[in-house]
């Protein structure tokens, strides 16, 4: 255990950023799956797999148009548009007709998808590592205390709020938003005033897997791009939907907060045991307020 | 209801023939179909009759092995209390972890147990010194009777036809009836007096035990245990087979336990992607087959009513 | 993309006629491993190791007049099905041995069984020194280093070096703590001046390393051991690269040199790692060795890893063992193979008889840029032979005896 004064050092304020930029995946792939969830009512599980998609999309256009800078800004916009439009073709094909069902129905059926793009990715990519390079501007780390923060991780930080900020326009200043918003709550009465609700459904659905594709295209450069990269996010992402209150976006960004700054500060006050402090941050919680934190559209 | 019992009486003595004909392979197999059902059968006591997210099963299966495993590797005490020991652990553990959860509904229950879950996995996993940590245990010694292929075959029939009776007979009685109940109108019932709460929790505990009990299977029929059989994917696989068998019909779960054994045992012969199978099979009985292959022979057997009975 | 899947079927085609096209007078190996997910990228070779040796021993005629068969079962991974797997290969297929499989559970499982049924059981890849260490026995063989002797080799070259202040950390399981705790326990022994600052364990699968790093500058040890495994090896090199981690502070990590770390990476991996590896496609710069990698790359298009040469070394273990017992027989197939000593491409390589561990040299090198490569290589590479790293016939039999 460190003492008091080691968490007060320098260390402290760059580990908070490191933590900080770790956030911004998080949020951005569950805000997408907190969408879907408050909107459509659908567990999706599939969520991580089409992160993984992203993930395995961005490489595939970083290397097809050559490595540089500008394939990275082209694989940033291709492959969250490509995993959007399978997206569609899922919830047009797929979950239009199943609305109705029970959520445990529809978390099995998003399971189901899981068992299959996950073979298909291995017949498309197959089981080889892929990598992506950081692209060049990103490349080397700044000095914070002395201590190393890439470039990549401040890119990271400043993508993140202005996701944030484009959600929050998007819900609350559309039109599409806002329908969407009073679907979340009662989708009857929504229809009963003649709004077509199915293609609002689609049009959130469509809005989430962008965001999935997304946090799968900017994770590509920091990790080694494999199958199953989807399994231990997915758990993360709903954990953090959970504890921020299903539906709410703010809830997202309060439980990616939470989730990625209990791991990266809690290395800080026990180093062999980070791992826990994240799911003991979720029991507690969700023990104190069982609905999650910020108010659930459910 | 006659002829029922007399089928079931049939099944019954068909099993104990079993392994006098079939290859030692095909006993083996049979064995883990049968520890495999009576999970499925028990996680269908919380979530099909309770009406319960129990999103997290796979750890009181995990938990009983793991009892029932180091209390025969390290224990000192004669089989029998390793083979309570198991179970009882895990029927502990879901009182724990029930108490904790209870409060909450539908999926903040679910994912509030995959957090605690993962808790416990996550101590297996990295606790080496007491559980092996992620290589497990190997080589469990077993008693004499039972540590033959025939033996283990015929202590895991004996275990699981009693345990799935047990649950039959719970689920027929008016503690059964009450949680269905509350499943279908918690409001309801509890304005007509009925503590939801307390039978909920009645309803996990034992849902834990018989959980266990198939652990404890595992290591008798498999000598083995690891950190693996309480990750969150296998919950996931177990639930997919109530689904698959029907959520609503007692032995459905059991059912679809053994199809997907059996699938994965026999299609992962054939081809490397058995997950595209399984996956394309599950998405089309979601679709068209709600209730699951048992529960729509039921339904077309007998009619609407019929199905939830 | 066309060309992969109807490889891919052609692959699931040849072995399933494999399966299905077993004459009486075959020789019958079960291959129990992973064939879906990230671990294929390591167990792939084994498998195409084993094929190209195997392919040319039947085109000679086989051994004792029979071709070798190969069966594969893939274990996704989960040793609950790795376990059911290899009791159908044996109890219903009959194999004359079983080979696998990457994950120690696995392994460990398998060969508990394997012992009971008595079957050999030739671990490919697997590296807990558990197999033959202290859970050793008559039927269980190990193809490949295991932690105990990495950390040995390593623990020989570190111990010649000036470093003083050591951190230690790594993936969070069985293989990441055998790893660091081998490495820096037999260290101390070597060089007791040597002490531990610190150490970090992340959830294996972590993908955002930065706060474990600069953690461990914060501490400014001379030397960290970094204990990963499987695609954590990638991404710690990438984290490395990008927060100049490998120029602030030298740091180890075993197969760190080996093409399946640094081909994915390209030129952009952290130059000046220090790792260890089985087996360098271009070192040693022997005749056998280049014959083999040229062998290897013209059927499969690709340099071969250090899993080629176990799965192509146990194949030919195999065929020299029942060659040697005359019969297929499995008692005598040990009996055979227990000692048993052969040319491989990188030396001589050795089955031990007290131990069923197999000798060969482990390299110890560090990462650097070439000229004639599009990914970074191993320079100032130090052969460490077998047998300096491998724990004694006494220290084995006290092992087990426990």
């Amino acid at each position: 255990m460190a003492s008091l004064a080691d968490l007060f050092s320098s260390g402290t304020l760059s580990q908070f950023l490191v933590g900080l930029s770790r956030t911004t995946i998080l949020f951005i792939v569950s805000s997408g799956l907190t969408l879907i969830l408050g909107v459509l009512r659908i567990p999706n599980l599939a969520h991580g797999s089409l992160y993984m998609i992203g993930a395995f999309l961005a490489y595939s256009v970083i290397h097809f148009l050559g490595d540089g800078t500008a394939a990275f800004w082209a694989a940033l916009v291709i492959a969250p548009l490509v995993v959007a439009a399978l997206g569609f073709l899922l919830e047009r094909g797929f979950f239009s007709y199943l609305y109705e069902r029970e959520h445990l129905m529809l978390l099995l059926l998003t399971f189901s998808f899981t068992l299959i793009i996950g073979d298909l990715v291995k017949l498309v990519w197959g089981a080889e590592y892929r990598s992506v390079t950081v692209p060049r501007v990103f490349q080397g780390s700044a000095e914070v205390f002395g201590l190393p923060l890439p470039y990549y991780n401040l890119f990271l930080l400043l993508i993140g709020p202005f996701i944030a900020v484009f959600l929050w326009l998007v819900v609350n200043k559309t039109k599409m938003g806002k329908i969407a918003r009073a679907a979340a709550v009662d989708s009857e009465m929504v229809s009963a005033v003649g709004i077509n609700v199915g293609w609002v459904f689609a049009f959130t659905f469509v809005l989430g897997c962008f965001l999935a594709g997304l946090g799968g295209a900017l994770i590509a450069p920091m990790v080694n791009i494999t199958l199953g990269m989807d399994h231990s996010l997915i758990m993360e992402a709903f954990l953090i939907v959970i504890m921020g209150g299903l539906g709410n976006i703010w809830g997202a960004l309060l439980g990616s907060l939470i989730f990625g700054l209990t791991q990266s500060l809690g290395i800080l006050v026990w180093p062999q045991f980070g791992i826990v402090f994240p799911y003991l941050a979720v029991v507690a919680v969700l023990v104190v307020r069982p609905k999650g934190l910020l108010r659930s559209t459910w | 209801m006659k002829n029922r019992h007399a089928a079931l009486f049939l099944l019954l003595v068909l099993l104990a023939a079993l392994p006098q004909f079939l290859p030692r392979f095909y006993t083996y197999i049979a064995a883990i179909v049968l520890l495999t059902g009576l999970l499925a059968t028990s996680l269908n006591l919380a979530i099909g009759y309770g009406g319960i997210y129990q999103f997290h099963h796979a750890v009181f299966y995990g938990i009983g092995a793991y009892g029932t495993a180091l209390m025969l590797t390290r224990g000192t005490m004669p089989a029998v209390f390793g083979f309570l020991a198991g179970p009882l652990a895990s029927a502990a553990l879901s009182l724990v972890m029930g108490l904790v959860c209870i409060r909450l509904s539908k999926l903040y229950f679910g994912m509030l147990q995959i957090s605690l879950g993962s808790l416990v996995w996550a101590t297996v996993y990295r606790w080496y010194s007491f559980t092996g940590g992620d290589d497990g245990i190997h080589g469990v010694p077993l008693p004499d009777a039972i540590a033959s292929p025939q033996g283990s075959y015929y202590f895991t029939l004996a275990v699981a036809a009693l345990s799935v009776f047990a649950l039959y007979r719970i689920v027929r009685s008016p503690f059964g009836m009450t949680l269905q109940g509350i499943r279908d109108n918690p409001v309801r019932s509890e304005a007509i007096g009925v503590n939801v709460r307390l039978h909920q929790l009645a309803a996990l505990v034992v849902a834990g035990f018989f959980g266990g009990v198939a652990g404890m299977l595992f290591v008798v029929v498999d000598t083995s245990v690891f950190p693996d059989m309480m990750f969150w994917t296998f919950s996931l696989e177990v639930l997919v087979m109530c689904l698959l068998g029907g959520m609503y019909t007692f032995f459905g779960p059991f059912a679809g336990a053994a199809a997907i054994v059996l699938l994965r045992v026999f299609a992962s012969v054939y081809t490397p992607y058995w997950s595209l199978l399984l996956g394309v099979l599950l998405t089309l009985v979601i679709i068209f087959l709600p209730d699951g292959v048992a529960g729509y022979l039921v339904r077309r057997l007998r009619g609407r009513e019929g199905v939830r009975a | 993309m066309k060309t992969r899947s109807l490889a891919l079927a052609g692959f699931v085609l040849v072995v399933f006629l494999a399966a299905s096209a077993q004459a009486a007078d075959t020789i019958k190996v079960g291959l129990v491993d992973t064939y879906t997910g990230p671990a294929t990228a390591f167990t792939n070779d084994v498998l195409d190791g084993f094929k190209l040796a195997v392919e040319k021993i039947n085109a000679k005629g086989g051994v004792l007049g029979r071709k070798i068969a190969y069966i594969t079962r893939d274990d996704k991974f989960k040793p609950d099905i790795g376990l059911t797997m290899a009791k159908e290969l044996i109890l219903k297929e009959n194999v004359d041995l079983l080979m696998g499989t990457i994950n120690s559970a696995t392994a460990l499982a398998v060969s508990d069984l394997c012992r009971k049924e008595k079957v050999p059981f030739l671990v490919t890849f697997s590296k807990s020194d558990k197999i033959t260490g202290e859970k050793g026995h008559r039927y269980v063989f190990s193809m490949n280093e295991n932690t105990e002797m990495a950390g040995r080799a390593t623990a020989r070259v570190l111990a010649k070096k000036p470093f003083v202040k050591y951190w230690i950390a790594g993936d969070d399981y069985e293989y990441g703590h055998a790893i660091a705790n081998g490495v820096f326990d037999h260290l101390k022994k070597l060089n007791p001046k040597a002490q531990l600052l610190g150490q970090s364990w992340w959830k294996v699968g972590e993908t955002d390393f930065t706060p474990y790093i600069t953690q461990i500058l914060a501490a400014k040890p001379d030397f960290v051991i970094v204990a990963t495994g499987g695609a954590g090896m990638v991404n710690f090199q990438k984290a490395a690269q990008s927060t100049g981690f490998n120029k602030r502070v030298p740091f180890y990590q075993h197969t760190g040199i080996e093409l399946s770390t640094l081909a994915p990476q390209g030129q952009n991996a952290p130059e000046g790692v220090y790792g260890t590896a089985n087996y360098l496609f271009y070192y040693p710069n022997t005749k056998q060795n280049q014959a083999f990698a040229d062998e290897f790359r013209k059927a499969y298009n690709r340099y071969p890893k250090s899993g080629a040469l176990y799965g192509y070394m146990a194949a030919q273990f195999i065929a020299k063992s029942y060659e040697k017992a005359g019969k297929v027989d499995k008692e005598k197939f040990i009996d055979a193979l227990e000692g048993m000593s052969l040319d491989s491409p990188v030396g001589r390589m050795e089955m031990r008889a007290c131990d069923h561990q197999v000798a060969l040299p482990m390299f110890f090198g560090v990462t650097k840029k070439s000229p004639k490569q599009e990914f970074l290589v191993a320079s100032d590479i130090l052969s460490i032979p077998g047998k300096d790293y491998m724990p004694t016939c006494e220290e084995i039999r006290k092992a087990r005896a426990k």
